[in-house]
């Protein structure tokens, strides 16, 4: 088991965002992690990669406890996560975020910058390399020397994607990949996805977009008002009723998009 | 004991005006202004140069201390034309650069008119009143009262009018309030004129409690900063509770002998107290805390 | 009339290394270090008090005001490290102020040295081999090779995953912080090092005014240097030197004009409101400052590879 999530709760003053939450996500699978809005996914996106620290509860990442554990420490055992909102350095350009993704990296002490200049320049040359052909993959290799944010919506995101797989990390968390992202763009990431996974990539998503999910996830999870309502395959959760309801309850769509 | 309560109450109204406008302003305009203080510097002079047409009479004073405020009231609307609403996309930091480079623009201008030197209002001399065994100027007591009547004016205003609602549900959402109705632009203008007409009656209190130069307002920029974050950002009456804090903590921190809580540190001295050089330091000690512990403030503030 | 400008291109060299400094904060990290003129102080109290009071060579003097300046900003750094940009810039404000405070009431060594005599009589290297004329050219020449180093250093700085991972933590930290980096450490450095080159500006002024005092060291130095960050282009050290130049030849502008006692105080003033005006104005219509920030391109190393 890749990843489990035990019990987690989390307060707000006298909100409750997360009641006894529990989930488990295995190697070699692309978890779905879905709900209405307001369920609590980013509350719990947000706690498992830990920019939250949760009230109650454990979280387990390749057989170590890491709630409690600061972000950065938890992306460097290798869980790694994107954000709804693109966070791109949009004073950077491309390539400098593609190069910013691999995790630990010499030369970001600036004691061994000094000191090893030449293995750091070496790694830097690798993770060029292995940056220029990533960028192909999306198409995004034109526009290495131009500022993050001149980029388009649907481009941030892709740029998000690649950055986080210079990071190389056993588990994803991609929080809305393709929220305002153009259907054409849609299912290119997918195919994106899913080739990934067939690499050997491990995701964790949070989705509106129930076609998206459907066509990527080999497991759900359900979170309404901070409860779990429902795992399992996505085939036998989404003809649930209680889960329709609580679509329809907060106003969303089971059909095809949901936002 | 009571001239302790007393030097910190006149401590606290020479701050609390400036902080109650300045957390107006840091609040609806989202950045602080390090041209708060400035205002009141640039009311402090406007004031005296009215008295001085009428020396020696204290109605002067208060007809210098209404003009003061209505002027910089203007100046305010006048920074925010010219300056500010051309930034209001901008981030915190840029409206905070430039209101600094304001701020100098300001005092130096001030410095350019009247010259470096200190002055004072044009008053009588005044005898000290005994009050339950501690000593009070006639002035103090005027000032201590203005402030009380300006809050509860203030007061009245937020809470009993339509413009003081439509100011408090500006400051908790600009985009939500733009969209139902209220011109969000008209209630910015009005924090502007309010918030900085409170500066330059706060300018003109501590032009009578201590002095009156160019750099009086710059010096007290950090207490007041401090008085407006202890309260809470947004928070007017909290504003006031943090000059009283600010009072009372830098009246206090000098009067007491320090030596006891040394003693339990292993440093022996018979007497410890904190140099009357390091008053500010008192400030500047808790605005740091403050603003590491619990940046929201001691009292309930708006959620940000 | 050169002695005059000797004096001022030394001038400008000083502060020239405080607004490296600064465009290493703010430009490169994002650190609205409004406490600037700590380092300042700080290395030049602590130069001064090394050769006068330890009786240490010049050369010691100013590698402790490096030294200094490099820790008061680690302190400065370790309890504020999360602290968003506008808390962070009072904080920083408050710390510098509460350091001023302290060296105007410390004495130091004898009753009438610190505290707010300031310290007389620091004495500056080499002096005695030079006759007074030629020995501004001696001092200015020390005040361009440290500038000529600190800029190497902070160009080179950039140009280093850790000076990358600045830029980054720049706008945001999440993206660093899910990619893994000690964002907290990293400015902790950044700090460090900015306070580091400061702190020799301050070595470097306190041997060459000979005398220091706690009215050097007040807020609005900072602002001046901010103002030639700012002015030049926060992102580009180069234009943080051209904002200096700028600043520094406003600010002593006047004295080429013939102006009596009495006017003095005003056209000190009025330089000042210009200099006010001119951040608001840079703020308005050039926020890019005027020398843009440059960026490094990737695009022939491709070519390269084909």
């Amino acid at each position: 088991m890749l990843l489990s999530v035990e019990g987690v709760s989390k307060h707000f003053g006298g909100l409750t965002a997360l009641d006894e939450v529990s989930l488990s996500v295995e190697a070699g699978q692309i978890f779905g992690l879905i709900g209405p809005n307001g369920s609590g996914k980013t509350t719990l996106v947000n706690i498992i990669s830990g920019f939250l620290r949760p009230n109650g509860g454990r979280i387990v990442f390749d057989g170590q406890p890491i709630q409690g554990l600061e972000p950065y420490q938890i992306a460097r055992r290798g869980l790694c996560r994107t954000f709804q909102i693109t966070l791109n350095p949009a004073r950077m350009t491309v390539m400098e975020n593609m190069l910013l993704g691999p995790r630990t990296q010499r030369g970001e002490s600036i004691w061994r910058a000094a000191f090893e200049p030449w293995a750091v320049r070496k790694d830097e040359a690798a993770h060029l390399e292995r940056a220029w052909k990533l960028l192909e993959m999306v198409n995004l290799h034109h526009h290495a020397d131009e500022y993050a944010g001149s980029l388009s919506g649907g481009q941030k995101k892709l740029l998000a994607l690649v950055q986080i797989l210079m990071a190389g990390p056993r588990l994803i968390l991609l929080d809305e990949p393709v929220a305002g992202v153009n259907p054409r763009l849609i299912e290119d990431i997918v195919q994106l996805i899913l080739r990934l996974k067939r690499d050997g990539q491990n995701f964790l998503i949070v989705e509106h977009n129930m076609q998206v999910v459907r066509q990527l996830c080999d497991a759900i999870c359900v979170l309404d008002m901070g409860r779990v309502l429902a795992q399992g395959a996505p085939e036998e959760v989404l003809a649930r009723d209680d889960v329709l309801r609580a679509y329809i309850a907060a106003g969303g769509q089971v059909g095809e998009q949901a936002g | 004991m009571i001239q302790i309560v007393i030097d910190s109450l006149i401590r606290a109204s020479e701050l609390a005006l400036l902080a109650v406008g300045l957390t107006m302003v840091y609040d609806v305009l989202r950045f602080p202004s390090f041209a708060h203080v400035e205002f009141g510097t640039v009311g402090a002079f406007i004031a005296l140069a009215v008295a001085s047409l009428a020396p020696d009479h204290a109605w002067a004073v208060v007809v210098g201390a209404t003009v003061a405020v209505i002027v910089s009231g203007l100046l305010g609307i006048g920074a925010d034309r010219l300056i500010f609403s051309r930034l209001r996309q901008a981030s915190p930091i840029i409206l905070m650069i430039a209101s600094f480079g304001l701020g100098i623009a300001m005092r130096f201008t001030v410095r350019a008119i009247w010259g470096p030197d200190a002055h004072g209002y044009p008053l009588p001399l005044q005898r000290p009143w005994l009050v339950l065994g501690g000593r009070i100027t006639p002035t103090a007591v005027i000032i201590i009262a203005a402030t009380l009547v300006c809050m509860l004016a203030f007061h009245l205003l937020l809470n009993h009018t339509r413009l003081g609602v439509a100011m408090r549900a500006t400051a908790d959402n600009a985009q939500l309030s733009e969209a139902s109705g209220i011109y969000t632009e008209r209630i910015i203008r009005l924090v502007w004129f309010i918030g900085c007409g409170f500066a330059a009656l706060g300018g003109v209190m501590l032009g009578l409690a201590t002095q009156i130069d160019p750099n009086m307002g710059f010096s007290i920029m950090l207490p007041v900063f401090a008085a407006a974050i202890l309260g809470g950002i947004g928070n007017p009456y909290g504003a006031v509770v943090g000059a009283c804090v600010l009072g009372f903590a830098e009246t206090i921190g000098l009067s007491i002998n320090w030596a006891p809580l040394l003693h339990w540190a292993g440093v022996t001295a018979g007497y410890l107290f904190i140099p009357t050089g390091y008053k500010q330091a008192i400030s500047f000690v808790i605005l740091i805390l403050i603003l590491l512990v619990r940046p929201q403030g001691l009292l309930k503030s708006r959620v940000s | 009339m050169i002695a005059f400008l000797v004096y001022l291109f030394t001038i400008i060299g000083i502060y020239g290394l405080m607004s490296l400094s600064l465009s290493l904060q703010y430009g490169t990290t994002g650190l609205v270090n409004l406490g600037e003129v700590g380092f300042f102080m700080v290395g030049a109290y602590v130069s001064a008090i090394m050769v006068m009071l330890g009786g240490l060579p010049i050369g010691v003097g100013l590698l402790g005001a490096i030294a200094a300046g490099a820790v008061f900003g680690v302190l400065m750094a370790l309890p504020i490290g999360d602290l968003r940009q506008d808390y962070w810039a009072i904080v920083t404000l408050a710390a510098a102020e509460i350091a001023r405070l302290i060296f105007l009431n410390t004495n130091l060594g004898s009753p009438y040295v610190g505290a707010s005599y300031g310290v007389a009589g620091i004495p500056a290297p080499w002096q005695q081999h030079f006759s007074t004329a030629a020995y501004g050219y001696v001092y200015l020449g020390l005040v361009a090779v440290c500038v000529a180093c600190a800029y190497a250093l902070v160009r080179w700085v950039g140009r280093t995953p850790y000076g990358r991972l600045l830029k980054a933590i720049r706008e945001s930290d999440e993206v660093a912080l899910a990619l893994g980096k000690d964002v907290r450490r990293a400015r902790i450095w950044a700090m460090a090092l900015g306070g580091g080159i400061a702190g020799l500006a301050g070595g470097l002024f306190a041997h060459f005014n000979g005398f220091i005092g706690p009215d050097y060291f007040m807020p609005l130095e900072t602002f001046l240097v901010w103002a030639m960050v700012i002015l030049g282009g926060s992102g580009n050290h180069l234009g943080a030197l051209v904002g200096t130049a700028v600043i520094e030849a406003i600010y002593n502008s006047t004295r080429f004009l013939d102006i009596s006692q009495a006017h003095a105080s005003l056209v000190a003033s009025l330089r000042m409101v210009l200099i006010g005006v001119l951040i608001i104005l840079v703020i308005l219509y050039l926020p890019r400052g005027l020398v843009p920030e440059g960026r490094r391109r990737y695009g022939g190393s491709r070519a390269a590879q084909r």
